[in-house]
C-alpha cells in the first residue's frame, strides 16, 4: 500500500493505482476523455492533469512540480524509506489547486473548439462527460471566433454511427477495437485538427470494411461525448427519462453484468455494468440488442388451450382447472407418476427450477425431470472477451437445482426426447426468445398426450401444446441466474409483465397448490433462502448476499 | 446504409525486384509495423499511387490492420489516394518562398499546362488532360535559402524565374 496525500487527504491506496482511480475511490472526480480503466492509456486528451509536489533541493523544501501531470499515467507506488516525502508519504498530489483548474478550463476550451453546440438533438445529452465537465471545471464561454470544422456524419457498420462534428479524438474506440475485440477496424484519418475516426475507405468514400464485429457496440458506451451513437437507440429516448436497474444479461451463459434500462412501455437498451471476473467493463452485441423479444407485441398474454384443434385464449382458472383435470380428474387413472415428465428452462432463474422441482418431486411425484433451453449458437472468443456459445443463462443452474434437490436425475438431450416420446403428461417450461425445435424434438412432443407448455412468445413449442401458460422474461421477474464460471447474480423486475402473464415459479406454485401441494412462497428472495438450505454449494446464494456482485459457488 | 463493403478486385502485389527490396527493408526494422513509411514509398513507386488494393497488400505484409494503413496513407501528403500524373510538381508556397515570388511561378506553370492546383482531396484537378503533369502547392521544402523552389518527382529546382521553369520542362521527357 502507498501512503498518499490527495489534496488534504491522508489515504492508503494500492500499489499501482493510478491517480484518476485513487481520487475516484476517494470521491474526488479527476476529469478525463482519454482514459478508461479497461484500455491502454495514451494520455492524449490532457484533461485529468494535477498537479504532483517534489523535493526541491536547493529550497529544502517540498514543492509543486514544475510541470503538471497526466493523473491517468502517474502511477502511485510506495517509495523507498529515502524518498519519502515529508518523511512519511510516498506522494503528494493536487487535485484541485488554481494551477489544476486553470489548466482544466483551458483543455477544455480546446477541446470545444470544433465542438457544435448541438446538445439539444444529441442522444448523449444527459450523460455525457463533456457537458459534464465542462459545466463542472470549464469556462463560461468560448473564444474561438474561427469557422469550425464540420466533418460529415458517418455509417460504420450495422449498429454505429458516427456524428464526426462531435468527436474529441480521445481515441478510446480505436483501443477498444485494436485491444478489446482485436479486430482493429478503426483508426483516425487526416492530421491535426482535421483528424476523423473513420473505417477504411477508398478514396471516394466508400466501406472497404466495416465495423461488424459482435463487440462493436461497446464503443458507444465508451465514447465520452455523442459522437459514437447506437442506432437501435438513436432518438428514442432521453437518458433522464429511462429508470436504471442492475441485471444480468440473459443472452448466454457468460452472464455479463448489465445496467437495463426502461420505462414503463418497455425496454429501451441494456449497458453493461463492470464486474471484474465475467464481463469487465463490456458485453457483446447479441446481448446487447437481443432485448427486442421482451417488448414483442407477439408476446403470450392470455393462457391458451386447445379447443377443436386451435389454441385459443382462455382464463387462468380454467386453464389451470384443465391441467388439475388431466392429474387428478376422471381420466387421472391412467397417467401414473412416471408418466409424467417435467421440464425446467435453462432460461428459467434458480427460483423457477427450485419451485417446479419442488412440483414435480412433491405434487406430481415423478422422477423424470428434464432441462430445455436454447438451441447452442457460436462460441466467440476475443482477446480480452469471450460470448459462449451455450444461449442460456442459467443452464448450470436449473441443473443442479432440478437435479440436486431431491437427488433426481437431469435429462437432457437425447434421452430427455426418448423419455418425452413416451409420455402421457408433460410440462415443459420455455422462455426466453422464440425456440424453433429440431425434427426429433418435434417429433417427440407430438406424441405426448397432453403438453403443457410456460412460454412467453408464440414458438414451435406452444404450436404443439394444449395449455400454453403464458410466462415472463428475465426483464419481468426477479431471481438469480447461474453463469457457466458458477457465479450467481441476480435479476430484477422491471417492467410488468404484457397482459395476464405472470411469473414462471408463481404459476407453478399456483398450479401445486390446486393439486393438493403445499408451497407458499411469496416473494423470490423466499425461494433463494430454501435454496441455500437445501441445495448443496448454494449455502451463500441468498439475494442479500448475491447482491449486486454476485456469489462464486464454492 | 453502408452495409455493402466496396470488394476490392484487381489484386495488387510487388514485383520480383520490388520484393527483393522490401525484403532487405524489414531487416532494418525490429518490427514489422515499423517498415510502414518505405514499404508504402515502394509500392507507390510501382503503382503511382495508393489504391485500395495496395493499401490491403501492405497491410497484408506487415501483419497490421487494414485501418492502420489508411491511418498512415491519409496523414502524410506524400501518399498520393489517387491518380496522378507522370510528374508531380510541387510548388513550395510558404513564407520564404512567398516573398521571391513563388506565386508567378505558379501562375506561369499553371497557364504553361493549362491545369488548375490540386487540391488535397482532389488530385485530379491539378492534373493535366494527358496526364503527364501533377500542379500542387506544398508547405516548405527546406531550401529558403535558394527560394523560390518547386520540386519536380524527387529533384528540387532553387532560384527560380518562369524562364527557369520553361527550361526545366523542356528538358523533361
Amino acid at each position: 500500500m502507498a501512503f498518499i496525500k490527495l489534496n488534504d487527504l491522508e489515504v492508503e491506496v494500492e500499489d499501482g493505482t493510478n491517480v484518476v482511480e485513487a481520487a475516484r475511490q476517494h470521491g474526488i472526480e479527476v476529469p478525463h476523455y482519454c482514459y478508461h480503466p479497461g484500455l491502454s492509456r495514451p494520455a492524449n486528451c490532457r484533461m485529468c492533469l494535477v498537479e504532483p509536489y517534489v523535493f526541491f533541493p536547493p529550497a529544502g523544501a517540498i514543492v509543486p512540480d514544475r510541470q503538471l501531470a497526466t493523473g491517468c499515467t502517474t502511477v502511485l507506488r510506495t517509495a523507498p524509506p529515502d524518498r519519502k516525502l515529508d518523511g512519511k508519504y510516498d506522494f503528494i498530489v493536487q487535485t484541485d489547486s488554481p494551477r489544476v483548474k486553470k489548466a482544466r478550463e483551458d483543455i477544455l476550451e480546446f477541446l470545444l473548439v470544433h465542438h457544435p453546440l448541438d446538445c439539444p438533438v444529441c442522444d448523449q445529452a444527459g450523460e455525457c462527460d463533456l457537458q459534464d465537465f465542462s459545466y463542472r471545471h470549464g469556462h463560461d464561454k468560448s473564444r474561438y471566433l474561427e469557422v469550425k470544422n464540420v466533418p460529415p456524419k458517418k455509417d460504420l457498420g450495422p449498429d454505429v454511427l458516427l456524428y464526426s462534428t462531435r468527436c474529441i479524438v480521445c481515441t478510446r474506440c480505436i483501443r477498444f477495437c485494436d485491444e478489446v475485440s482485436g479486430s482493429g477496424e478503426l483508426g483516425l484519418i487526416h492530421r491535426g485538427s482535421h483528424d476523423e475516426i473513420d473505417i477504411p475507405r477508398n478514396h471516394g468514400g466508400a466501406p472497404l470494411q466495416l465495423l461488424d464485429n459482435k463487440l462493436a457496440g461497446n464503443v458507444v458506451d465508451i465514447c465520452p461525448v455523442g459522437a459514437l451513437i447506437s442506432k437501435d437507440f438513436l432518438f428514442k429516448s432521453r437518458p433522464w427519462f429511462m429508470k436504471k436497474t442492475n441485471s444480468i444479461c440473459a443472452g448466454c451463459s457468460v452472464g455479463c453484468n448489465i445496467t437495463l434500462e426502461y420505462k414503463e412501455d418497455g425496454v429501451y437498451r441494456l449497458k453493461p455494468r463492470f464486474h471484474g471476473e465475467i464481463n469487465q467493463h463490456w458485453m457483446c452485441d447479441d446481448g446487447r440488442l437481443g432485448y427486442h423479444y421482451v417488448n414483442s407485441d407477439d408476446r403470450l398474454q392470455l393462457p391458451l388451450k386447445r379447443v377443436d384443434g386451435e389454441l385459443t385464449p382462455t382464463h387462468w382458472a380454467d386453464a389451470l382447472a384443465l391441467i388439475t383435470e388431466k392429474l387428478l380428474g376422471t381420466e387421472a387413472a391412467d397417467v401414473a407418476p412416471e408418466d409424467i415428465v417435467v421440464i425446467g428452462s435453462a432460461q428459467g432463474t434458480n427460483e423457477d427450477n427450485y419451485v417446479l422441482q419442488q412440483f414435480a418431486h412433491d405434487v406430481l411425484k415423478t422422477t423424470q425431470v428434464g432441462l430445455f433451453g436454447q438451441l447452442p449458437g457460436e462460441e466467440h472468443k476475443f482477446p480480452q472477451f469471450t460470448i459462449e456459445a451455450d444461449k442460456n443463462p442459467n443452464t448450470a443452474g436449473a441443473r443442479t437445482i432440478l437435479g440436486a434437490a431431491n437427488g433426481n436425475v437431469v435429462l437432457e438431450g437425447d434421452a430427455l426426447w426418448e423419455r418425452v416420446a413416451g409420455a402421457k403428461v408433460v410440462y415443459l417450461v420455455s422462455g426466453g426468445p422464440e425456440r424453433p425445435l429440431e425434427a426429433a424434438e418435434s417429433a417427440a412432443l407430438e406424441k405426448v398426450d397432453f403438453l403443457v407448455v410456460q412460454d412467453v412468445l408464440p414458438s414451435d413449442v406452444t404450436q404443439l401444446a394444449d395449455v400454453v401458460l403464458p410466462g415472463t422474461t428475465f426483464a419481468e421477474k426477479d431471481g438469480t441466474f447461474t453463469n457457466s464460471t458458477g457465479w450467481v447474480q441476480r435479476i430484477r423486475k422491471t417492467i410488468d409483465a404484457p397482459g395476464e402473464a405472470r411469473v414462471d415459479w408463481e404459476i407453478t406454485q399456483q398450479l401445486a397448490k390446486q393439486l393438493g401441494g403445499e408451497m407458499n412462497y411469496h416473494f423470490a428472495g423466499e425461494i433463494a433462502l430454501a435454496i441455500a438450505e437445501n441445495v448443496p454449494g448454494y449455502g451463500e446464494a441468498t439475494h442479500q448476499k448475491v447482491g449486486d456482485e454476485g456469489v462464486k459457488l464454492t | 446504409m453502408s452495409d455493402e463493403i466496396i470488394q476490392i478486385e484487381t489484386p495488387f502485389q510487388f514485383t520480383e525486384e520490388n520484393r527483393l527490396e522490401f525484403d532487405k527493408l524489414m531487416g532494418r526494422y525490429p518490427v514489422k509495423e515499423a517498415a510502414m513509411l518505405p514499404t508504402l514509398h515502394l509500392a507507390q513507386k510501382q503503382e503511382g499511387y495508393i489504391s485500395p488494393a495496395v493499401m490491403r497488400y501492405v497491410a497484408e505484409l506487415l501483419e497490421v490492420s487494414l485501418m492502420k494503413v489508411k491511418d498512415v496513407v491519409t496523414f502524410y501528403p506524400m501518399f498520393f489516394e489517387e491518380p496522378v500524373g507522370q510528374y508531380v510538381i510541387r510548388v513550395c508556397h510558404t513564407l520564404p518562398c512567398a516573398l521571391r515570388d513563388c506565386k508567378v511561378v505558379l501562375e506561369h506553370l499553371k497557364t504553361k499546362l493549362n491545369t488548375d492546383v490540386a487540391a488535397e482531396t482532389d488530385l485530379a484537378k491539378g492534373t493535366t488532360s494527358d496526364g503527364r503533369f501533377t500542379l500542387m502547392k506544398v508547405e516548405c521544402l527546406a531550401s529558403c535559402d535558394v527560394a523560390p523552389v518547386i520540386m519536380i518527382n524527387d529533384d528540387l529546382h532553387r532560384n527560380l524565374t518562369p524562364e527557369k521553369v520553361d527550361e526545366i520542362l523542356d528538358n523533361l521527357e
